[in-house]
């Protein structure tokens, strides 16, 4: 078992360090960075514009690039909030609290080494974890027939909807939604085109770019230009990067403790960055002593950063393993895989043994690259920062235009694009949180496919959902997590979670 | 009975919507049997429980504690005005359009842009219009002036217009463009018009 990791390993790394997979590695985390560091872009925009760029690229090169730019997007994430005080990253949300604070104490620059440190030593440990669990997950996964997955489904929804932030009810609402505007187009069972009121062009269902790109590129857009701009840049120069002895025995527990919460959660259905972060900093507020926190802390910056990267890495097991993605960028990954003529699933790891191990040690390598991005070059991502939101957004606008034009080379997705916009910002207006919506609408054909398969292999009885172990397993936590959900402690808890 | 919280009273109205909607289209397709689902089966449930969901929302809307008022949208009375003038003066000189190619498309839609904005705020009506023109003038028109009337029409949805600044923008952004889309990755997008 050591010797096949070691020797599963040393395929990966032959693969990363090619030359070509360095440069497309090296510039999958410098574009992270970019994006990362500039808000109102993020990590699904950029990989939606990129995908259909990748068809012409080996299936490696795609895949460590694109992971390569959700990785760098987390430490790029942390410079905006520690300098800004705005989330360059949703990750960073948390980040903002202690790291702004340090930032107006003249001591950004140990922030920023902290965050960059904290996050390579979670990067380097999440990709370990990876390599031991994905392996054994894939084992059981084989296992699994359509009652399962579609029980995991379940799970991966009743997550993302728990998760969500606001209403309950609505989170919900917004899954369904997801799951049925995901039917649309031809069922493979039947032929006939539903929900396509009779356009060519919607026979084929909607493209998930097109509704990710909508919902969240073009709706925040609308909703930050509707806010007006309030951007107080705090860039002071930036001196004395390195951290004392005393900052780095501080932060050593928070960053060992961030780690190992991110890593976990990132595995969960609906996880990843984002919730990594805040369990991170929830978890930190009740150890030792925490008069300081929100005032400057710098455990307050070394866990949440730490977990929101060890969580964006280990969100990659449910994709590599399963198939099944666990948040919008992982279904973009499935996409990515999907151009490649790649079905992703447990099979990947004995099938193509070089691509599963290969992205893994890329990985590694593009954490040490962003560190060394990071710190000496923190002056370059710096003056970005000052480039004011009325230039940006048009230029945004042009990439995301042109990247759901270059999907099929048809003006009509484009302007289902601005359609589904339009429906982010209602959504917006309305407290509905899209991510939900997303993952449904990424689920909703796999779900309806195995849920008919269960039911004919069962001859029509639903009871098997729950007699099956496996899948009877995963239903029992997704009732027991939404119930959790719903009790009154917890949902308290919950509000509070998230108006911090 | 006072709307309380107008943000779940719209939501509430919008899912059930969908709900229904979805559901009344699936009745034209084969339900099938819970043994051989046909292809209305899974989304008439969907719906169902989605118009479920919808209508609870609605009814919170009533006796929520988080007040909210029903106004969440803006309304703009010119915009909706100019809206039906243009909707109805298309519709009247059908038959002159006729000889123009894509005029009456065109005017339509523009109809319906202005309807659709003047519900919202100035920057999403620019916004979203700038796009669409954008994916509709791409193969007519060529990358570089489709390029030129997105910057332009969306800059206009921002707070403060600065005319130099707008310039230099598109131009580097053409520039890019035409590198890094046409030269560099091999999109296959014409420059100019008619090419």
């Amino acid at each position: 078992m050591e010797f096949d990791l070691i020797h599963n390993l040393g395929i990966g790394f032959g693969v990363a360090l090619s030359w070509q997979n360095l440069m497309y590695c090296f510039f999958g985390v410098v574009l992270g960075t970019l994006i990362g560091v500039l808000p109102g872009i993020g990590p699904v925009a950029t990989i939606a514009m990129l995908l259909p760029v990748t068809f012409n690229l080996s299936p490696i090169s795609a895949l460590i690039m694109l992971a390569g730019i959700y990785y760098g997007a987390q430490y790029g994430g942390s410079t905006t909030a520690i300098l800004v005080n705005i989330p360059g990253e949703s990750s960073s949300v948390i980040t903002c609290l202690d790291g702004y604070a340090m930032a107006r104490q003249g001591r950004a620059g140990p922030a920023l080494a902290i965050a960059a440190i904290g996050s390579f030593f979670a990067g380097c440990v999440a990709t370990v974890v990876i390599a031991l669990f994905a392996p054994p997950l894939a084992e059981v996964a084989l296992k699994f027939g359509p009652a399962e997955y579609f029980s995991l489904m379940i799970l991966g929804l009743v997550g993302a909807t728990v998760l969500a932030h606001g209403s309950l009810v609505k989170a919900i609402a917004m899954t369904l939604l997801g799951l049925l505007l995901g039917l649309i187009g031809t069922d493979v069972n039947s032929g006939i085109a539903r929900f396509s009121f009779g356009l060519p062009e919607l026979s084929d269902g909607i493209g998930f770019v097109i509704v990710a790109m909508g919902v969240f590129g073009f709706a925040e857009i609308i909703t930050n230009l509707e806010q007006g701009e309030s951007r107080d840049v705090f860039v002071n120069k930036v001196t004395g990067l390195m951290p004392t002895w005393k900052d780095l025995k501080d932060s050593s527990g928070a960053i060992l403790r961030g780690t190992a919460l991110g890593s976990m959660l990132g595995i969960l259905p609906g996880g990843g960055a984002l919730l990594s972060s805040f369990a991170a900093y929830t978890l930190e507020k009740k150890i030792g002593d925490t008069s300081m926190f929100g005032k400057g802390e710098i455990r307050g910056v070394a866990a949440p950063e730490s977990a929101n990267n060890a969580g964006a890495q280990t969100s990659f097991i449910p994709l590599l393993t399963l198939g099944i993605p666990s948040n919008p960028v992982m279904a973009l990954m499935i996409g990515a895989m999907m151009i490649q003529g790649i079905a992703p699933g447990p099979q990947v790891m004995t099938e193509r043994p070089e691509l599963f191990w290969g992205m893994i040690a890329s990985m590694w390598i593009g954490n040490l690259m962003l560190v060394i991005l990071n710190l000496p070059l923190i002056g370059i991502w710096v003056k970005l920062l000052t480039v004011p939101y009325r230039l940006l957004y048009p230029s945004i606008l042009l990439f995301c235009c042109v990247g759901v034009y270059s999907l099929s080379n048809a003006p009509f997705d484009v302007m289902l694009t601005a359609v589904f916009g339009l429906l982010g910002y209602i959504f917006v207006k309305l407290e509905c949180e899209p991510a939900p919506l997303i993952l449904g609408f990424i689920l909703g054909p796999l779900m309806e496919e195995n849920l008919r398969r269960a039911m004919l292999l069962s001859r029509g009885d639903a009871t098997v959902f729950f007699t099956k172990p496996i899948s009877g397993v995963l239903l029992g936590m997704a009732i027991v997590l939404l119930l959790i959900t719903l009790a009154p402690t917890v949902r308290k808890t919950r509000e509070v979670a998230f108006q911090e | 009975m006072n709307i309380k919280n107008g943000k779940d009273f719209w939501a509430g109205l919008m899912f059930a919507g969908f709900g229904l909607g979805f559901m009344l289209v699936s009745f034209n397709y084969p339900m099938g049997s819970a043994v051989r689902m046909g292809p209305a089966y899974f989304p008439t449930v969907l719906g169902g429980m989605l118009a479920i969901l919808g209508a609870a929302v609605f009814v919170r809307a009533f006796v929520s504690k988080l007040p909210h008022p029903l106004k969440v949208f803006s309304f703009r009375l010119p915009l909706m005005i100019g809206a039906l003038a243009l909707g109805g003066a298309t519709y009247l000189a059908d038959s002159w359009l006729k000889g123009v190619p894509m005029a009456e498309f065109a005017l339509t839609g523009l109809a319906l842009f202005l309807f659709i904005g003047a519900f919202g705020p100035k920057s999403m009506f620019l916004v979203l219009l700038s796009v669409v023109i954008f994916g509709y003038a791409l193969k007519p028109l060529g990358l570089v002036l489709a390029t030129v009337l997105l910057i332009v029409i969306s800059a206009f949805g921002g707070h403060d217009f600065r005319n130099k600044e707008i310039v230099i923008l598109t131009i580097v952004l053409v520039l890019f463009g035409v590198l890094v889309f046409v030269k560099g990755l091999g999109l296959p997008f014409n420059l100019w018009p008619g090419e």
